[in-house]
């Protein structure tokens, strides 16, 4: 892919924008339906880690809440630090290392699309068990791809460069 | 602007992976590093290996347990009698199935496709490397992979699957299956594959093969 510069920071920034609105009804809507034996009951990705909390499983429940809550706003919260920075010569080092960061940890919160994956492939037992995919499921995965391009379109080397004109 | 100056290789001056400033190329004693005067970034690390044998091994380990993983059942969820099991791919189905097929697709692309891809270029690269052979678009080949490594998330799968089985235990009976043990297997594999694939030593044997 050659790409000027210029369009790389402008399109990180897009995804960047896209991924921090999108992230609202991606935790505001429900990412699936579960219906067990009559009882229909819609999850949220917080519901879902409430549910883990409340049956004892607290580790488990940590887990899902750091994956696929709290990573995502981080990565989506210093790719905008790192963004509105650009060009200024000042922290570079550690706008470097935060990138590094950010770019190893971004990939576990697919932890919960594969989750739904798996629960809406044994989920299909007709009246009894079912497991149906909701559209928060839709906009988390949008926000994970955009936060993912974004720290693909920004390279860690662009963070050295400085505008010519103070 | 930024520096544009290309190292030159042969004048002693490496490129640094990330800034791509130049550093100052220096024999090291064994387990030594060089780091990036700029970012502060690992450039160079002396591992004292010489050989690719075990990432061409783990990425042949790997390929095998691959077709295991996705051809065996994970589990077997039983609500009253009434069963059912799952492979990794009938997720991917029943999401498409629902209308959801970006969903469908990033699971496909990050569960089945580029691990299988990452495994399979690491075999090529390990391979020619072992062999000293020129086999065509090695170079490439191995651009692919760090371009794939990222990507390979069976490890995150397999936490997945057991989050999975905890939720489905509150609901009916859940019984492992011999796929999940061979996604465990394969997140092994993977990870041990890329962690022997050591890209300076891949460098230095692609460049003594030219």
């Amino acid at each position: 892919m050659k790409m000027s510069d210029a369009a790389r920071l402008q399109w990180a920034q897009a995804m960047v924008v896209t991924g921090l609105v999108l992230y609202v009804p991606a935790n505001v809507l429900p990412v699936m339906t579960m219906s067990i034996v009559g009882t229909v009951e819609p999850l949220t990705v917080l519901g879902g880690v409430e549910e883990l909390y409340d049956s004892g499983l607290w580790p488990m429940a940590a887990v899902v809440f750091l994956a696929s809550i709290v990573v995502p706003f981080l990565k989506l919260a210093s790719l905008s630090w790192i963004l509105l920075m650009h060009g200024k010569p000042v922290l570079q080092r550690q706008r470097s290392s935060l990138r590094r960061i950010v770019h190893s940890i971004g990939s576990w919160s697919m932890v919960d699309v594969f989750l739904l994956a798996v629960l809406a492939a044994v989920g299909q037992l007709g009246a009894l068990a079912g497991v149906k995919a909701e559209p928060g499921g839709f906009f988390f995965a949008t926000v994970l791809v955009c936060s993912l391009l974004a720290t693909e379109f920004y390279k860690p080397r662009m963070i050295w460069q400085t505008n010519p004109t103070p | 602007m930024n520096t544009t100056t290309v190292p030159d290789k042969a004048a002693g001056w490496l490129s640094c992976p990330d800034c791509e400033a130049p550093c100052r190329d220096r024999p090291l004693p064994k387990n030594a590093e060089l780091r990036c005067t700029r970012c502060g970034v690992r450039v160079k690390i002396a591992r004292g290996r010489h050989s690719l044998q075990p990432a061409w091994a783990f990425a042949t380990a790997g390929l095998f347990v691959a077709l295991l993983a996705n051809v065996e059942p994970i589990m077997t969820f039983d609500v009253a009698g009434d069963t059912q099991s799952n492979h990794i791919i009938s997720g991917v189905i029943e999401l498409a199935r629902q209308g959801y097929g970006p969903v469908a697709a990033l699971v496909a692309f990050a569960g089945i496709i580029a691990p299988t891809l990452h495994l399979s270029a690491i075999w090529y690269v390990a391979s020619a490397c072992c062999l000293r052979s020129r086999w065509p678009a090695v170079h490439r080949v191995a651009a692919a992979v760090e371009m794939l490594e990222p990507w390979n998330l069976v490890p995150v799968y397999a936490i997945a699957t057991v989050v999975a089985v905890v939720k489905l235990d509150m609901m009916g009976t859940v019984d492992w299956q011999a796929g999940a043990l061979w996604i465990l297997a394969l997140s092994l594999c993977s990870l041990c594959a890329s962690q022997a694939f050591d890209r300076e030593l891949v460098e230095e044997r692609l460049e003594a093969l030219k």
